[in-house]
Order: C-alpha cells, then structure tokens, then sequence
C-alpha cells in the first residue's frame, strides 16, 4: 500500500466514524422523541446519507487501491463531503432539539400546511431548529442544496428532500405560542430564496422593477451593485413581512411589534432609521397596515383597542419624508434611495406577495363569524371552539390574541378576583393559559379537519 | 341522579358557553352518537401527552413541593403512535377532549369496560367537581403481566354526569350554598395536557393543623479530610 494510499484510508476512516455517529445520531433521536414531519424527513435523510457515504468509503478505497490514478479524485471528493457534512452537522443537533414538546408543534404544521398553497412551494416543509440566539431566523439553504446536488454525484443513496426550509426559533420561546407567529416571516424568507432559485417570473418581474428604477438615479457600475445589495435585503424584508400578513393576518402585526418592542426598534427615533440590512420600522409597518387595509383585516380588527394597534397605526402614521437611512450608527446614506424604494419597489413588493399567496378574504370572513364565540369561550376559561362546526385555525389564533391583547385582565378578574389583575405573575401565568387554549385549539382544528375530510373520502 | 344523554346533549347545544349550566366536551369526534354516548355516560380518548415516571435518584418519594417536577418525564405521542405501558407500570395522560362542568353537575371518570378487561385501570381519583375546566389527568395503571400499546385518539374510559343536590337542600347552615359559591382550585385550572401533582411541603401542611415538629429526611454529602469522613457544610 503506497503512502498516498495509506493517508486516504486514515481519511476515510475518520469520516467514517464521523457518519457512523451521525447515522446513530439521528436513529437515536427518532426513538426517542417525535418531530414534526419535516424534521423526520431531514433525520432520514442523514441517515441514508451516512449509509451511502460508509458504503462509497468501502468501495472507493478498495478501487483506489487497484487504480493508483483515482487517488487525486478521490481527495476532491473527501474534501467536498467533510465541507457537505459540515454544514449538516451545524443543522443536525438544533433540529434534534427542536422536539414537539419543544416547540408549537400545531402551528408548525399549520404553517406547512398553508406554504404548500402558496404558488410554486406545493412540496415545501420546514424543518424547525432551535437557536440559542434571542432572534427569530431563516437557515439559508441554497449553499446546502448545491452541495446536496455535487455529493449526490457520487454519493447517489440519498436525495435531499425538495423544497426543505430551515427555520431557527428562540429556544426558550419554543412553549409559547403567540411571539412563534414571527416564523411566518421567516418562512417569508425560505419562500422568497425558493422562488428566486427556481426563477419565478414574478421575482424576474419585481428584480426588473427594482433595476429600471435603481438606474435612473444610480449610474456607476460599482454604486449600482452596492446599492443593489441594500436594497435586496430591504426587498426581502417587506416581502417577508407581507407574505405573513396575507398568511396569518393582524395577529403576525402583533407579534412583531411585540417582539421589536422588546428588542428596542419602535422608538420613534429608531423608528425611521433605514439600515443597509432591514428598512425602518416605520415604513415595515406602514406596509402592514395597508396590507391589512385593502385585505380587510384592519376593519374587521377596528373596535379592538390594543396598545399594541395603536402603535402599529402610529408608526405607519409617520410621514415618509421622515425616513432616513443611516449606513452606520451617525453616517447619513443617499436619501434618494429611501425614496425611490418607497416609491417604485415596494409596489412591485406588493405585486408579488398578491400573486404568490391565496386570498384571505374567506378567511377575514370567517374571523368575523367566529371572533365572538372563540373570545365567549376564553372569557369563560375554555379552549376556543364551536358545538356546532370546526373553527378554522386562522380565526382562533387572531381572535384569541386580540382578546389577550385587550381582555386578559377581565378572565383573571373572573377567576381569580380583582387583586390578581395587578399580580405580574398571575397575568404571565394567564398568559400562559390563554396560549395553551389557543395552541390546543389550533390541534383540534386540525384533528376535526382530518376527520371530516376522512369523512368526506368514505373512509369513515 | 345520573345525567341522561340527552340531558347531557342539551346542556353542550341549548346553553351558551358563559353560562352555569353549559357542559363543554370538545373535540367530539363521531360519525354516530352511539359511538361514544351511552344512555348514562359520554365514552373520552387519550390525549398524545404523557408524563411518565423518572427513575429517582433517592430511594424514596416525598411528596413535597419539588415533586411537580422530579417524579415524571413528559413525553409526546403524536396521534398514530403508540406508547408501551409495560407491565405494572403507571404512568399519567390525559383526555384529548377538554371538558367544563356546569356548576350544577360533579362528574366522575370510569375505566371503559373494555379497556378494563386488558388489565388496564384508568383513575384511582375519578371524581370531578362542578365548574372544572381542563382535559382530565388520568392515572393509567397496566396492572396485567405483559406490556399493553396504548393510542392516543382510541376511546379510554367514560364520563359519568351527576347532578349535586339544589342549593335550597343545602339551608339551615350559616350562608346558603350557591353553585357559584363552588371555587377554582387555581392550581389545576383548565390544563391541556397531564398535570403533575401539586403539593406544599409536608411541614407547612402540618403546621395547619398545629403540628410543629416534622421529621425530614436530609440528603448530606461526605467529604474526607484526612483525619477521616465530614458531613460537607456547604452541600444544599
């Protein structure tokens, strides 16, 4: 055996105790707690991964040492899996930890369940990860998949699933519920990179929008593509936090002015600050609150008075011609790019949510049949629900956090009399409940949903 | 007197939630009533949420205000799973379906007679008083000699409904027994999932009743010091 060879062999013994611990990694996870689909699917694909990988080592090496000349290609290869297995092995223990008594498990299928109607995104599923940072993320996964496609060149045991997303929660968010509603703009995320790797003609169609505008006012050749680079990320954060609304409805709004509240953003100073990474907060809302306009939504919510509403209108309020972009904590950016951001690309934004997503009128519809019955159920202390007919999911999480936006004090006062209404830990332990109920409620839903539709196929 | 099906039916569709004598059971899910009402009794299913027993690390349990948490191990079973229950095992689930009691009505929680003839015994405390809210804890016991697979979703034991006596049978004491005199326990307030069971310490228990000696057993912690073994001062 040459020396070359007795190297690659170290090499592809290392890897392989490196896949072997992968593989019993994932068995070992699957035994012992349940996954949300698309977490299952990831831990299978591992594990095929790591079976196909040993076998190749085995082949490989045996090939190698008859034909000399493999050696080099073999090292390529080597190399590309360990830089593959890398970026699994980052995914790989967050995506264990995210375990369905870990995370709200019904909204997550929820959400999976409502991506696939959205055009061009029929196979998606989404894997959830859990972080140990206080922020909410998409995993970008067009690096892994085109290494996916490279490794299934020679490792062909294992097809990455199509259209798998990475979303990455908070891990000590995880019980709760209604702050979760944030992954709906992260999943904005994972729709806007799948629809641009595939070309979608309305991405094709918002870049064109965004270029022809940029031109007439930036005209190197270097300035345009920084500039391009800014704007893209802003693009990309508008579109996320439309394509919630049009999901979710007010009740993402919510969500996130109480998620950018606790992170500081909704000062009325920091309000307007453009930065090169996420437009202001003002004009985030601004958008919200039209989106939510034209679907409806903001008069179906209009005789709930939350503070965190008042401040949505408030910020969306504030006149444009206060945004500034700053492109560091005191340098002052091109303002005219604020402007022709504001004036040409978000309608171009707009455009595409619009064509991507269904309609939600149905489900605004249903929301004002159903709000007085699910916030009766909750003032009463039971888990949102209707004798009589399934209560859509969507109804039950915008009507339940409206009422625990405005009326939590009244259920407290019910049960545990008027001191407990000032009591800060009988108001987060009521909290609590009311997200229980309402994730509960959610599950139900979905469980009469299945069996109706059993039903329905005559399976029942 | 036992709360007939209709009368059971009645109070979940002729009342509104927000009122006294509304009973809530949901999710019901049947494609005839005769599937889970009984002229006498609604048939409940297991919930996916389990609370299983942890292997002490002490040779004995003491029921005191840690045990909410060092007893069980929570475990989910999504629908179409199973879970083994092995034999003389017992563990803690729950109903999938979240009942309310009207204040009228205590209800008590039967094993399902055939579940019962698999040896498997549901509810040593089965009994429910007016105006609860939750899914209902159950103590799930496999007392037969082989392990036995329980599904979550699959029909586990009956609810039986009983009307308390009228609140003018209740005269002659100091104050007049309402329905809306019957209080919430706020500890087991309307749970979805298992509740572990919830106690004080055993010596503030005692001091209700004026008992102001109580034997505890401590764990301590030895430490060697060269002249030999010493309880170790700083050990919790």
């Amino acid at each position: 055996m040459s020396n070359g060879l007795a190297g690659l062999v170290h090499d592809a013994a290392v890897l392989h105790r490196f896949v072997d611990f992968l593989e019993e990694y994932c068995k070992e996870q699957k035994r012992s707690q349940s996954y949300v689909d698309a977490s299952g699917l990831f831990f299978d694909y591992v594990e095929k991964l790591a079976q196909g990988i040993k076998r190749m080592l085995a082949k490989e090496i045996d090939r190698a040492a008859r034909f000399p000349n493999r050696l080099p290609l073999l090292r390529r290869q080597f190399l590309t899996l360990k830089y593959y297995l890398r970026l699994l092995h980052a995914l790989l223990k967050p995506a264990a930890d995210a375990h369905t008594l870990t995370i709200p498990a019904p909204l997550i299928d929820l959400a999976s369940e409502q991506i696939q109607r959205v055009d061009s995104m029929r196979n998606s599923k989404i894997v959830i990860l859990l972080t140990p940072e206080f922020m909410y993320f998409q995993e970008p996964h067009t690096r892994i998949k085109e290494q996916a496609t490279i490794v299934e060149s020679f490792v062909p045991d294992a097809i990455f699933p199509s259209q798998l997303g990475f979303i990455e929660l908070p891990y000590s968010q995880g019980p709760s519920f209604f702050t979760n509603l944030a992954i709906y703009h992260e999943i904005g995320h994972f729709v806007f990179e799948e629809l641009t790797r595939m070309a979608h003609p309305g991405v094709q169609a918002l870049r064109s929008a965004t270029n022809s505008s940029l031109k007439k006012i930036f005209h190197g050749r270097q300035i345009f593509a920084i500039v391009r680079r800014i704007v893209d990320d802003w693009i990309q954060e508008i579109f996320c936090d439309l394509f919630a609304i049009r999901l979710m409805g007010p009740a993402f709004s919510f969500a996130l002015v109480e998620i950018l509240g606790m992170l500081g953003f909704l000062s009325r100073k920091a309000a307007v600050k453009f930065s090169p990474t996420h437009p202001a907060s003002a004009c985030r809302f601004a958008e919200h609150v039209n989106m939510l306009e034209e679907d409806s939504w903001w008069n179906a919510i209009s005789d709930i008075h939350a503070d965190q509403k008042d401040l949505l209108k408030r910020l969306s309020d504030i006149p444009r011609t206060s945004y500034r972009f700053y492109v560091d904590d005191n340098t002052l950016g091109s303002q005219s790019l604020v402007e022709a951001f504001v004036d040409f690309v978000i309608p171009a934004i707009r455009k595409l949510v619009r064509e991507i997503t269904p309609s939600p009128a149905r489900a605004v519809k249903r929301f004002q049949e159903a709000r007085q019955g699910i916030e009766d159920c909750l003032r009463a202390g039971v888990i949102p629900h209707s004798p009589s007919k399934n209560v859509d999911p969507i109804s039950i999480i915008n009507s339940s956090f409206c009422f625990c936006l405005t009326s939590l004090s009244d259920v407290i006062e019910k049960f545990e009399g008027h001191a407990g209404t000032s009591d800060v830990t009988k108001q987060s332990l009521w909290t609590k409940r009311l997200e229980m109920w309402t994730m509960k409620a959610v599950e139900d839903s979905q469980i009469l949903q299945r069996f109706r539709t059993a039903q329905s196929h005559g399976l029942i | 007197m036992v709360l007939s099906r209709q009368e059971i039916l009645d109070r979940m569709e002729k009342f509104k939630v927000d009122e006294e004598q509304n009973l809530v059971i949901t999710p019901l899910l049947f494609k005839d009533k005769n599937d889970i009402f009984d002229a006498d009794s609604v048939d409940l299913r297991l919930g996916c949420h389990f609370l299983l027993p942890k292997t002490l690390d002490q040779p004995y349990f003491s029921p005191d205000r840690s045990s909410a948490t060092m007893l069980h191990t929570r475990v989910h079973v999504p629908l179409g799973q199973f879970l083994v229950v092995p034999a003389h095992q017992t563990i803690l689930g729950a109903t999938l379906e979240f009942i309310k009691l009207p204040s009228d009505v205590s209800g008590q929680v039967l094993t399902k007679s055939s579940v019962a003839r698999t040896f498997i015994v549901v509810e040593t405390a089965p009994w429910i008083h007016p105006r609860y809210r939750g899914c209902l804890t159950l103590e799930i016991a496999n007392v037969s000699n082989t392990p036995v697979l329980l599904y979550p979703g699959r029909l586990i034991c009956q609810l039986v409904l009983m009307h308390i006596a009228p609140a003018n049978v209740l005269k002659g004491s100091d104050k007049e027994t309402q329905p809306s005199d019957v209080r919430f326990d706020p500890n087991y307030f309307g749970p979805v999932y298992p509740e572990a069971p919830k106690f004080r310490d055993p010596q503030d228990d005692l001091l209700r009743i004026g008992q102001t000696n109580v034997a505890q057993i401590r764990r301590i912690r030895l430490k060697h010091s060269g002249k030999g073994w010493r309880e170790r001062s700083d050990y919790p």
